[in-house]
């Protein structure tokens, strides 16, 4: 039980650090959005442009996707096909929310293996981008590869709270953890956005 | 439980006629690889996840070469392509706007002008729900932010529950058809094909579909007649299209710039996420709360998107290396069936899939298989996108799944029992396919914009 308190704690020190990556994810959207702006306007009216654009909101998307691949599981947000399994018994359905992470796991692991292959070798050829800036390729790479690595650690951590939980017997609790996002939750989130604009309206 | 059966069909015949073309059939291989994909579908495993370790598994299997070494590469150059740039920009746009109000003076502007005519107030959803969709790249936005403005208008009036709840749910279904939207760059990026081409394309179609509820509406108000309200004078009319100036102006921003030739979309949606949050401000919404609740959800939604982006393109490329797409679209084509046969069975599909899973996913996992063929059998590949988009559309209000209804069931004032909602959208429903057997009849109403736009 103690063991379980702690993986508990372990995994809400990880959703904090996910939730600040995710949220440094979306600002870096708003600053992608910025930009180009910044470099429309100026091509057209000014005639200069940062000339690697195209470059740069490239990598700050790839960066920007995989900083938010944390958070987006610990909102329980990334997609499953879950007709049959929101059908099944409790007790069952804790162990397949505990194999799908699994697999997830796995996944990831290879994805954080092949983006740390190509970060080494972006290193051994100390390659450059082709933009006047010539960055230098591990810059964007590596950002990539730590949020692909905070995605592994979080799938690590989910996990062995999860599997504690089970061994506990509290697959209610593993459900709740796990399970993903209802039709309700998008319901609710498009509810609340909607009632932010209302709210303005009155105030 | 079709779908499934017709899709492991597909990959089955697929991965056989690769196997044929070599010496022996692998037919256990072939057999545990159809296993793990029911397993994995089944079982509720991550969409992501399926795709990716059935592409690892197809290439321990059935590849000796290093396919691994391209791993890194294979996963990197989608997550930072430029034209994929422009998706979590219209989301955010999109974000924004939904938290913004402009719907509002939208709505009452439009509203002016169409009340009299049959069917009244219910003109008035599908037209500024199309319209709100040509700012925005989303159906659930759209359907939940002019649902939010239209449902108190009908408290206490004779109007039809289920019409009213059904024409919000089809003027959501707009919302990716009528550009800019979202399912085209993540098509165009698979395919290779112009994003710009494809909103070009898509105008006529959308104003077809557009038109197709109008005309559901209209024949529901001749065959139930109300009461008009009376007529307004001009100078009122006139005044109330200053509701609908934002709209328009972002319109301008975002399309013109598209159209005109002045940005890519990317481009375009970056223009939009800044004129959006300027006519927030200029409502007085803009705060730090809207922008960093606008953040958070684009992130979200960017990442998720960004995951299954990573499966696919690993499945993909492991299925182009052991030659399934070439084989596959060579195979269909040598079938004694003309090519309309084979092209409705691929609308039959999507119509099956979309029942049970959400759009994006299942653009994303079928298309990269699906388009050699299409393209083999000597479709257009803009007209094809244009297509699948509306099959997306479809699947996005064909009960019992489908967000853009239950956002709309949620925010019923009085309330009812969803299949109010199911039985209101079938008309709509029913116009839309009708929609897509025209397009595929005539295929110029897609083609021929481009083709003059060049």
């Amino acid at each position: 039980m103690n063991l379980l308190a702690s993986a508990r704690s372990l995994r809400r020190g990880v959703v904090a650090l996910a939730t600040f990556m995710g949220l440094a994810a979306g600002w870096n959207y708003v600053a992608c959005a910025l930009f180009i702006t910044v470099d429309v306007v100026g091509r057209a009216f000014f005639g200069v442009s940062s000339a690697a654009t195209v470059e740069v909101t490239g990598y700050m998307l790839a960066i920007g996707i995989a900083w938010g691949l944390a958070h987006t599981l610990a909102k329980r947000a990334h997609i499953r096909v879950d007709v049959l399994v929101n059908r099944l018994p409790v007790g069952l359905r804790a162990w397949l929310h505990l194999a799908a992470l699994a697999l997830l796991g796995v996944f990831a692991g290879f994805c954080a293996w092949a983006a740390w292959s190509l970060v080494d070798e972006s290193m051994l050829f100390d390659a450059h981008d082709n933009t006047s800036l010539r960055i230098p390729l591990v810059i964007p790479q590596g950002l990539w590869l730590v949020g692909i690595l905070a995605f592994c650690l979080m799938v690590a951590v989910l996990l062995l709270e999860a599997l504690l939980s089970l061994l506990a017997g509290q697959g209610a609790e593993l459900d709740r953890l796990l399970g993903s996002r209802t039709l309700e939750d998008e319901t609710a989130e498009a509810l609340e956005a909607v009632e932010m604009a209302r709210r303005g309206e009155t105030a | 439980m079709i779908a499934i059966v017709f899709l492991l069909l597909l990959l089955g015949g697929a991965i056989f006629a690769a196997a044929t073309g070599g010496q022996a059939v692998p037919v256990f291989e072939i057999a545990a690889l159809i296993g793990a994909f029911l397993v994995f579908f089944g079982t509720g495993v991550y969409v992501a996840a399926v795709l990716g370790l059935l592409g690892m598994l197809v290439g321990l299997v059935f590849s000796d070469r290093p396919w691994w070494a391209f791993a890194g590469q294979t996963l990197w150059s989608p997550s930072s392509n430029f034209v994929l740039v422009a998706v979590p920009l219209f989301l955010l746009m999109g974000e924004i706007l939904l938290r913004a109000g402009l719907s509002d003076r939208l709505y009452k502007a439009l509203n002016v002008w169409l009340n009299r005519l049959p069917g009244g107030l219910l003109h008035t959803n599908i037209v500024s729900c199309a319209v709100f969709s040509a700012i925005s790249g989303s159906s659930v936005a759209t359907a939940a932010t002019m649902g939010s403005v239209a449902l108190p208008y009908f408290t206490d009036t004779k109007y039809s529950q289920r019409m009213v709840l059904g024409s919000l749910a089809a003027g959501g279904a707009l919302g990716n058809l009528i550009p800019p939207g979202i399912t085209f760059i993540i098509y165009g990026l698979i395919t290779e094909t112009s994003v710009g081409a494809l909103y070009i394309a898509a105008i006529f179609p959308s104003l077809l579909v557009t038109g197709l509820f109008i005309a559901v509406i209209m024949i529901h108000g001749l065959t139930h007649k109300m009461e008009k309200p009376p007529a307004l004078p001009l100078s009122v009319k006139l005044r109330a299209l200053g509701g609908l100036v934002p709209t328009l102006l972002l319109m301008i921003l975002v399309l013109g710039s598209i159209y005109g030739g002045y940005a890519t979309p990317t481009e375009a949606a970056a223009l939009g996420v800044v004129g959006s949050a300027v006519f927030a401000a200029i409502e007085g919404k803009l705060s730090l709360k809207l922008l960093h609740a606008s953040a958070e959800a684009t992130a979200r939604n960017t990442a998720l998107l960004g995951l299954i982006i990573f499966g696919a393109y690993l499945l993909n490329y492991l299925l182009t290396v052991i030659n399934v797409p070439q084989a596959l679209a060579g195979f269909i084509g040598g079938l004694p069936l003309p090519g309309w046969a084979v092209m409705l069975c691929i609308l039959g599909l999507y119509i099956a899939l979309g029942t049970f899973m959400e759009g994006f996913s299942m653009i994303i996992t079928t298309v990269p298989v699906v388009f050699p063929i299409v393209t083999a059998l000597g479709y257009d590949p803009i007209w094809f996108g244009v297509v699948v988009t509306m099959l997306v559309e479809i699947a996005q209000i064909s009960p019992p799944d489908g967000t853009v209804m239950y956002v709309l069931q949620g925010m019923r004032p009085k309330a009812g029992p969803i299949t109010d909602v199911f039985a209101g959208v079938m008309p709509f429903l029913g116009v839309y396919m009708l929609a897509v057997l025209l397009l595929m009849l005539f295929p110029g109403i897609a083609t021929w914009l481009p083709k003059i736009m060049g």
